[in-house]
């Protein structure tokens, strides 16, 4: 019997074994041969977002041990441990853990290793040799230019392409297929587009168009808009409109209705400022995304986030009122 | 539809004179004294002068003994009684008529030190009148009946002292009503606020409400945030002021240094007032931007702990606030209390919902948490918040065996219809309920093995 729970479709297509992924394909030979020889060197996979670096790294664990690999495998992100401390707590805790049947070593796969600071990447470093006996690392990054020289000296490099077009639409024509998706062509360039070959992306537009009927070009771009928390560009308009309260209490609504942090924010308008959606004055944009920088790095640095904000959506009230003039 | 709330000063106004906290002085020599008048005799002095704080029971208690004792009452307010034609029309009617069904009829005239001896001219003279005429009692009450003004009045009256209420009776009566209220309250938050009000029950009452109706409980945190002294929030007031109107560095620096308000919550009172006094947008833009750069300042020295910094921090959130204004004007608009705590409260459980339901995810999405919460939780939404179909998020949400929590967060005002939803679901296919849906069969076999891990481990060694 067909199960009425529903799982999202990145999660329920995502490739299971080596042999499951068709794109990225001189990456997944060179992998094929570490599982025919049961041996590796640590890993270093690059590439923007949505090429399947995770995917590929849990595919090779799966084909090196089998159904249960999560049990041989320390799924780590850079980005959600606490500091490079408790990350070594973690490997050496696993290090001690069973090891599998045939093949000699365990994986610490560590998920945005670019996001570590470089102090952190050489704990890092040695923490990859203390435990190379018995571990191979399989680091992730988007910038391989983040990893220091000395890890990226002891890591076989893996580059990862953003997808083309064809693996894209091919992906999404099989799913539709599976799932009985009613759907215009043009509607899947149009994802494509969009998605700028991240298939992550890709998938979770087509399952949110899908949701709401025929997936047309029409509602692939309301997805993407309804994506976006339309408050924001209303709370941009606000504020160059002049209306510096106004686009404050908007400002406050949408952190309480999604829970944002004053990041999440900041990256929200840097994406919604140079969209063509929105109708400014092209050197504003310019004018707008240098102090958002500024801003962004204060949050990052501590600071008050209401506070912080509130000044950018001051300097946005200023700038709408001298480019009246 | 949300029904009207009533304030607990009226709510929890004292019935019996057993409920009127301490003034058992008080209490004794007004009911010996309106006694007399209900057996029918004239005591020597015709009128009570109450006098004391606010809001420690005077108007209150006459008002329950008037009940016990069987009296009517004709309450005014010095507004409604204040010129000589009212005193004479109405007080000095009321004062000479028999009242037909009660014991007796008794005028209460509240804050008479109201009475302005300028503004009001001859209103006290004929007042004095009134009480030598009156075949009625008459109380009055004042917060200060000492004024030279008051001095033949004083003399016509007898002097009823109410004393200023213990910050322990002023807890005990918080506690009553958060008990009545069935509201969770701790032991210190009530002590703040009994300690703020300097002894007047109405403003500690209100203190309470406020904070309870806001939030639902009362927790020192809270109330150390929202409930301030009445003369703490005169100080703000001042020092807002010093910095707003200031037009020299110095003065605007000594605003902040001087000011009895930590510059923590100065700088939150200065957030959310600087909209409140400057409209240019220049003076907007210059004023935000040095506070700003104020609390950059402030983190700089908390985490570096050069706490030398500090002065910066005082440097741009006064005198950076204050000269940031080029153009003359400052608009008129009353300063009002900052906002961010309250909201800081409302955002505190979304963030964390969110969180969680990232980590709730990312086992499975095989992605950061702030990944999930980027790239997958805004097209969740989307799919939540669809109210036209919310099968399809039910069924998501039996997938990922969402908690409620997660579903209120993902679906907002669509909550609902998602619940309905599932619930449905899960009467019809109570088979799939409590369990995550796995993408294959051998999934659940991976469970398997890793439940009898802890046995095979100790056979292979």
């Amino acid at each position: 019997m067909s199960s009425i729970a529903e799982i999202l479709w990145v999660e329920k297509y995502r490739p299971r074994t080596l042999d499951d992924i068709v794109n990225q394909r001189e990456v997944v030979e060179r992998l094929k041969l570490f599982v025919k020889e049961k041996n590796m060197p640590h890993l270093l996979f690059a590439g923007p977002p949505g090429t399947g670096k995770t995917t590929a790294a849990h595919a090779l664990a799966h084909d090196l041990y089998g159904e249960t690999y999560r049990h041989y495998m320390l799924e780590l992100n850079a980005s959600d441990e606490r500091g490079i401390n408790v990350i070594r707590e973690k490997v050496k805790e696993f290090a001690r853990s069973r090891a599998p049947e045939n093949v000699p070593f365990k994986i610490v796969l560590l998920d945005e290793s670019d996001n570590m600071t470089s102090d952190a990447q050489q704990a890092l470093r040695r923490l990859m040799e203390l435990y190379t006996v018995s571990t191979r690392f399989i680091l992730v990054a988007n910038y391989p230019s983040k990893i220091i020289d000395p890890i990226q000296s002891r890591c076989a490099f893996f580059r990862f392409t953003a997808l083309k077009k064809e693996d894209i639409v091919g992906r999404l024509r099989y799913i539709i297929e599976n799932e009985g998706v009613r759907y215009e062509d043009e509607a899947l360039d149009a994802i494509y587009e969009i998605s700028e070959g991240d298939m992550r992306k890709a998938i979770n537009i087509l399952q949110a168009a899908a949701s709401l009927g025929m997936v047309t070009v029409e509602s692939v771009f309301k997805v993407v808009g309804m994506a976006r928390p339309r408050e924001v560009r209303e709370m941009i308009r606000l504020a160059l409109s002049g209306d510096f309260t106004g686009s404050r209490n908007m400002l406050r609504k949408l952190m309480i209705e999604y829970g944002l942090s004053g990041e999440d924010v900041v990256k929200q308008i840097h994406r919604e400022i140079f969209s063509q959606e929105l109708k400014i004055p092209e050197e504003l944009r310019v004018l707008i995304a240098d102090y958002l920088g500024e801003i962004h790095f204060r949050l990052v640095e501590g600071s008050d986030e209401d506070i912080q904000l509130a000044a950018l959506l001051a300097w946005l009230a200023l700038l709408g009122k001298r480019s009246q003039m | 539809m949300s029904e009207r709330k009533i304030p607990w000063i009226i709510k929890y106004r004292p019935k019996r004179v057993d409920d009127v906290i301490g003034q058992d002085e008080a209490k004794k020599t007004i009911i010996s004294w309106l006694t007399e008048w209900a057996k029918g005799r004239i005591p020597y002095k015709k009128a009570l002068l109450l006098y004391g704080p606010p809001g420690v029971g005077k108007t209150s208690l006459v008002e329950a003994i008037a009940r016990e004792l069987n009296f009517d009452i004709l309450e005014l307010n010095a507004s409604d009684y204040r010129r000589k034609s009212d005193i004479r029309r109405i007080v000095g009617t009321a004062a000479t008529k028999k009242p037909l069904l009660k014991k007796g009829l008794i005028i209460l005239l509240d804050e008479v030190d109201g009475i302005d001896p300028r503004a009001d001219e001859g209103g006290l003279e004929a007042l004095v009148d009134v009480i030598k005429n009156t075949i009625n009692p008459i109380i009055m009450t004042a917060n200060d009946p000492w004024k030279e003004q008051f001095r033949v009045l004083r003399e016509l009256c007898e002097l009823v002292d109410f004393k200023e209420l213990t910050e322990n009776q002023i807890i005990a009566l918080l506690q009553k009503i958060c008990d009545s209220e069935k509201i969770y309250c701790e032991r210190e938050a009530l002590r703040w606020i009994a300690s703020r009000s300097m002894g007047d029950a109405r403003a500690a009452i209100n203190d309470l409400q406020a904070v309870a109706e806001g939030y639902g409980k009362v927790t020192i945190g809270l109330v150390r945030a929202i409930v301030r002294g009445r003369e703490k929030t005169i100080n703000i007031w001042r020092t807002l002021n010093e910095i707003f109107y200031a037009n020299q560095a110095w003065a605007a620096k000594k605003a902040v240094t001087q000011s009895e308000e930590d510059y923590e919550s100065l700088i939150r009172w200065l957030n959310d007032n600087i909209p409140k006094k400057y409209s240019d947008p220049l003076d907007l833009f210059r004023a935000y931007d040095a506070l700003a750069r104020a609390t950059v300042m402030l983190s700089r020295a908390k985490i570096s702990g050069e706490w030398g910094l500090l002065s910066y921090v005082f440097d741009l959130m006064g005198p950076g606030v204050s000269l940031a204004r080029r153009s003359e004007e400052i608009l008129k608009t009353r300063y009002g209390f900052p906002d961010w705590i309250r909201l800081m409260a409302q955002l505190k459980p979304m963030r964390e919902e969110r969180e969680k339901l990232a980590e709730h995810l990312s086992y499975r999405i095989l992605a950061s948490k702030s990944t999930i919460m980027n790239e997958v939780i805004p097209y969740m939404m989307l799919i939540f918040r669809n109210p036209s179909d919310p099968v399809i998020a039910a069924r998501l949400a039996l997938g990922y065996n969402l908690s409620k929590d997660m579903i209120k967060y993902l679906a907002g005002d669509n909550t609902e219809n998602v619940i309905r939803a599932l619930e449905k679901i899960k009467r019809a296919r109570p088979e799939e309920v409590g369990k995550e849906t796995k993408r294959e069969p051998e999934k659940r076999e991976a469970r398997k093995e890793k439940s009898s891990k802890g046995l095979d481990y100790f056979i292979k060694s």
